[in-house]
């Protein structure tokens, strides 16, 4: 049951991200690519099994575990997110004082 | 054509099984201590990366950014030669045994991108020098530029060359946008939409990637994508996030169809920035691409229980198919492009386009053959064999001379901006007599995109026509007609940049000295002359980076001397 609801929810934020990337208004384009970042993020736990266990052995039973690659992975990979998503909205801010727009058509070539 | 390659032909016939062997004794040795010289350009680019960006003075900036990329150049020198001397070099961060760790390899293709980079990069430093852009943020950004693609070249890991390629873009984000004006935000912006979005495609990928095959580690990927039967992969999803893989490499590389970014984001750039992004950073997307096809799904065969068309075939064979369609579309669009471009920055950033189809292309038809060849591409004497060798070191080679000449022309490009005010090309001319070292740098760097013998780019072209002539027959005649179609479109754009410029009328006043920069600018396109005349050195390097794209044996010997067996249960 877990993975259906995790394959509908990746597929919801991959769609809106995309519905978003392709708006005007540039800030709607940042929150998309950001918002398809975190659909990666959230497929990329799913790699490594939805099991449901903790991602460490605690050492009392030797039960199930997840594997914890996959959440060292994603963990980098928020950070990096947050960073270039920041990056990002910066220079949204600098267009809007450079051109005095932030609709994609207006700023043209 | 066929007569002067003969040497060099045999050289690739013969040389794996020396190799092998030397590399045997190079990963004995590394079991005992580890090479710190592998990791060494990486901490140098890293270590003054944020030295310069905690400097306080520009001085100081500038004088750790020399201090950098000069102990940097050295690195890159030692690494190359301990490399070519004795095999491939694996550093275990932090001595993890390399599936569980990262490892950082240096084998004969990424030290001769290393190589690259390096000059590259001194040359930058030196037009920054001469005439600096006015933004105390330059030096650490290209540093920290300068360290992402040497991890993303050394790393063993996919995931890893995710974060690299994060570092080197974050880097060339803040050099595009760095002018702070309305053009540079707006290119900037773009190219980091755009990246973003291949970053996250690539994340799909490597996740994709571990949980077919259970393992991120380059090369016990490419262990386990030789039998995949054994480790209980499934073939037809390897081939698909490939791909993907491939795609967001063509994205770094500039490739047509994803080509968007390029001309904006080079014409904002200040001309060092853009001469590291056009030298350099494309330059990652080609190791990239060469790294992935050859030496990691070199192997692959793909299952027969999926059915279609690809089904037990090699999978290179789509791989290459994908990249010649690339590479076919890239050539003709940038050369037409080129042709159009009114400025002479925007000449320049299509042709780059062109010109890296140009690279792509021996990369598509290597893959194509080794795919065909009944044998294993190693085969001595196998001709399909041979094509993929010869595929690859046209590859490296044509990457070396553009990289260098498109990083001078676009140093020249800035020195042109501040000498006559305008790099329109209606607006210039005349500039021949004015200053024979302007002239020249531009000569030495444009003729190499032509590939006019005596210069490096002769031999890259003359590589890449051989790979078109002798590739697979269906592919033969098509390749070697957009190949040449290219080389026409080249002169063309060449000899109007150069009628335009410094032919005909003259244009606007100039003194009578061009700014210092047009002497890095010919510093650097003397090197093309250099490595042209004598190409012994560079043809052997080419020679040793093709052997060790395509021997994947060796790449996961260096990595991991005494591998783990696939498990008696296939569940990866």
């Amino acid at each position: 049951m877990t993975q259906y609801a995790f394959a509908v929810a990746i597929g919801l934020l991959f769609a809106a991200g995309t519905f978003l990337v392709l708006r005007r208004d540039v800030v709607r384009v940042v929150w998309g690519v950001a918002i398809i970042g975190q659909a990666a993020n959230l497929y990329l736990v799913t790699m490594g099994g939805l099991s449901g266990a903790a991602p460490i052995l605690d050492g009392t039973a030797r039960g199930e575990y997840t594997d914890p690659l996959v959440q060292a992975l994603v963990l980098t990979a928020i950070v990096i997110g947050l960073g270039t998503t920041a990056l990002a909205l910066v220079l949204t801010f600098r267009l809007a004082g450079t051109n005095d727009t932030i609709d994609t058509y207006e700023v043209g070539e | 054509m066929a007569a002067l390659l003969g040497p060099i032909g045999s050289g690739i016939a013969a040389a794996p099984l020396a190799a092998a062997g030397e590399g045997a004794d190079a990963a004995a040795v590394a079991g005992g201590t580890q090479p710190l010289g592998v990791a060494l350009p990486l901490l140098l680019a890293l270590g003054t990366a944020i030295a310069a960006f905690l400097a306080p003075t520009d001085r100081l900036r500038r004088a750790v950014a020399l201090v950098g990329s000069l102990g940097y150049l050295a690195a890159v020198a030692w690494l190359v030669r301990a490399v070519l001397s004795g095999g491939p070099l694996a550093y275990r961060v932090s001595a993890w045994r390399p599936p569980l760790g990262i490892v950082l390899v240096a084998d004969a293709l990424a030290v001769a991108f290393l190589a690259l980079i390096a000059v590259v990069a001194i040359a930058a430093l030196a037009a920054a020098l001469c005439d600096p852009p006015d933004a105390p943020t330059y030096h650490p950004l290209s540093l920290f530029l300068l360290a992402g693609a040497t991890g993303a070249v050394l790393t063993g890991d996919l995931f890893n060359l995710f974060v690299w390629f994060e570092v080197l873009l974050i880097a060339s984000y803040g050099l595009v946008g760095l002018p702070n004006d309305a053009a540079a935000t707006r290119a900037a912006l773009r190219y980091a939409v755009l990246n973003l979005i291949g970053g996250a495609v690539m994340l799909v990928a490597v996740g994709g990637f571990y949980a077919t095959a259970g393992t991120l580690t380059m090369a016990d990927l490419a262990r386990r994508l030789a039998a995949p039967a054994a480790w209980g992969i499934d073939t037809a999803p390897v081939l698909g996030l490939a791909g993907l893989l491939i795609a967001v490499f063509a994205l770094k590389a500039g490739l047509v169809p994803f080509h968007f970014w390029a001309p904006a984001a080079y014409r904002a750039a200040p001309a060092p920035a853009a001469a590291l992004l056009a030298g350099a950073a494309k330059a990652v997307g080609v190791y990239a691409i060469l790294r992935l096809t050859f030496t990691v799904l070199g192997p692959l065969r793909l299952s027969t229980a999926a059915g279609g068309p690809l089904a037990g075939g090699r999978a290179v064979g789509a791989i290459g198919i994908a990249l010649l369609v690339l590479a076919v579309a890239s050539i003709l669009l940038g050369g037409v492009a080129a042709l159009g471009a009114d400025d002479f920055a925007g000449l320049l950033t299509h042709s780059s386009i062109g010109q890296l189809g140009f690279v792509v292309l021996p990369i598509g038809i290597a893959a194509v053959a080794a795919s065909v060849t009944t044998a294993t591409v190693r085969t001595a004497g196998a001709t399909g064999g041979d094509i993929v060798y010869l595929g690859i070191a046209a590859a490296v080679v044509y990457t070396i001379a553009h990289g260098l000449a498109k990083a001078a022309l676009f140093i020249l490009d800035g020195a042109l901006g501040e000498w006559a005010g305008t790099t329109h090309l209606d607006a210039l001319g005349g500039l021949a007599h004015r200053s024979p070292a302007v002239a020249g740098a531009f000569l030495l760097a444009a003729l190499t995109l032509v590939g006019v013998p005596p210069l490096a780019g002769f031999f890259g072209k003359l590589f890449v026509l051989e790979t078109a002539l002798g590739g697979p027959r269906p592919l033969r005649g098509s390749t070697l007609a957009v190949a040449l179609g290219g080389a026409v479109l080249t002169i063309g754009y060449v000899s109007r940049a150069w009628s335009a410029i410094f032919w005909g009328r003259d244009g606007p006043a100039v003194s009578s000295t061009p700014p210092r920069t047009a002497y890095v600018a010919l510093a650097l396109a003397s090197t093309l002359l250099v490595f042209g005349v004598g190409f012994g050195p560079l043809g052997e390097l080419a020679t040793a980076a093709a052997e060790a794209t395509v021997d994947t044996a060796e790449y996961v010997g260096t990595v991991d001397p005494a591998p783990a067996a696939p498990p008696e249960v296939g569940d990866a």
